[in-house]
């Protein structure tokens, strides 16, 4: 799986805020306090650039990006009957991703 | 990062790991015996909440629609199932369910379930400490 185009410096940047993040964040269970580390509000600072990277990473590894992408682009793909459910979860992300052309094979 | 790091309080003598780390469910969720979703306010919850329903006593009130009440210790108490919630600020982070011979068992996030020998072994971390205590009778009909 690809992304579209996203430069080196927006890459890198998201690299390494996201290795940060999931080093801090692997043992907590509250989405709010997971989501509070300052690595990920700064990938949410980066804006919609950085939603094919998450996709990406999202279909790569499950984890908790919901709330980046649902902040970042005002949507929500994922329905009632799999709330909490990561994996379907991550699938509907992707799903999405794919249908607005923000992954592609 | 090991878990030592994490819970400075944590010895190899007082855990022990008892599964494989998944993402698929939380403690929240393990202490309620469900471990296909990760509960979360407002996402998967047992009573109705909005996804700014973080605090302590929200969490509280999530138990208590389970059968559990409020209880002022961790003894371990014949015919109870006692659960211990850890707060940091005034946001839950983490609960343990007491097993039957006292011991806790505890699901870190997206990592391992662990038992613990006490709920001291999970303080001085990001989960704080424990702010509250809870318990329901035992029995099948009360069971998740």
């Amino acid at each position: 799986m690809s992304t579209t185009a996203v430069s080196q410096p927006i890459h890198e940047r998201f690299q390494k805020l996201k290795d940060n993040w999931k080093a801090q964040s692997r043992h907590l269970s509250n989405v709010a306090q997971i989501s509070l580390v300052f690595s990920y509000q700064s990938i949410i600072g980066m804006g919609p650039d950085v939603v094919p990277l998450i996709l990406a990473e999202l279909d790569k590894e499950t984890d908790h990006w919901f709330w980046a992408l649902e902040a970042i682009t005002g949507e929500n793909p994922v329905g009632d009957d799999i709330a909490g459910d990561m994996e379907a979860s991550a699938e509907a992300w992707v799903q999405w991703g794919r249908k607005k052309g923000l992954l592609t094979q | 990062m090991n878990l030592s790091e994490l819970f400075p309080n944590l010895t190899p003598e007082n855990h022990e790991l008892t599964s494989e780390k998944t993402i698929k469910y939380n403690c929240i969720a393990w202490a309620a015996r469900n471990t296909d979703r990760w509960w979360q306010p407002g996402v998967h919850w047992p009573i109705h909440a909005s996804r700014e329903d973080l605090g302590i006593g929200d969490l509280v009130l999530a138990f208590k629609s389970l059968g559990y009440h409020e209880c002022s210790d961790e003894k371990l108490e014949l015919g109870f199932e006692k659960l211990a919630i850890y707060g940091s600020g005034l946001m839950y982070t983490h609960v343990a369910r007491q097993l039957p011979d006292g011991q806790w068992t505890s699901k870190l996030g997206q990592l391992e379930d662990i038992t613990h020998s006490t709920t001291e072994a999970l303080e001085r971390s990001d989960y704080g400490e424990v702010v509250q205590f809870m318990k329901r009778p035992t029995g099948p009909s009360k069971h998740v």
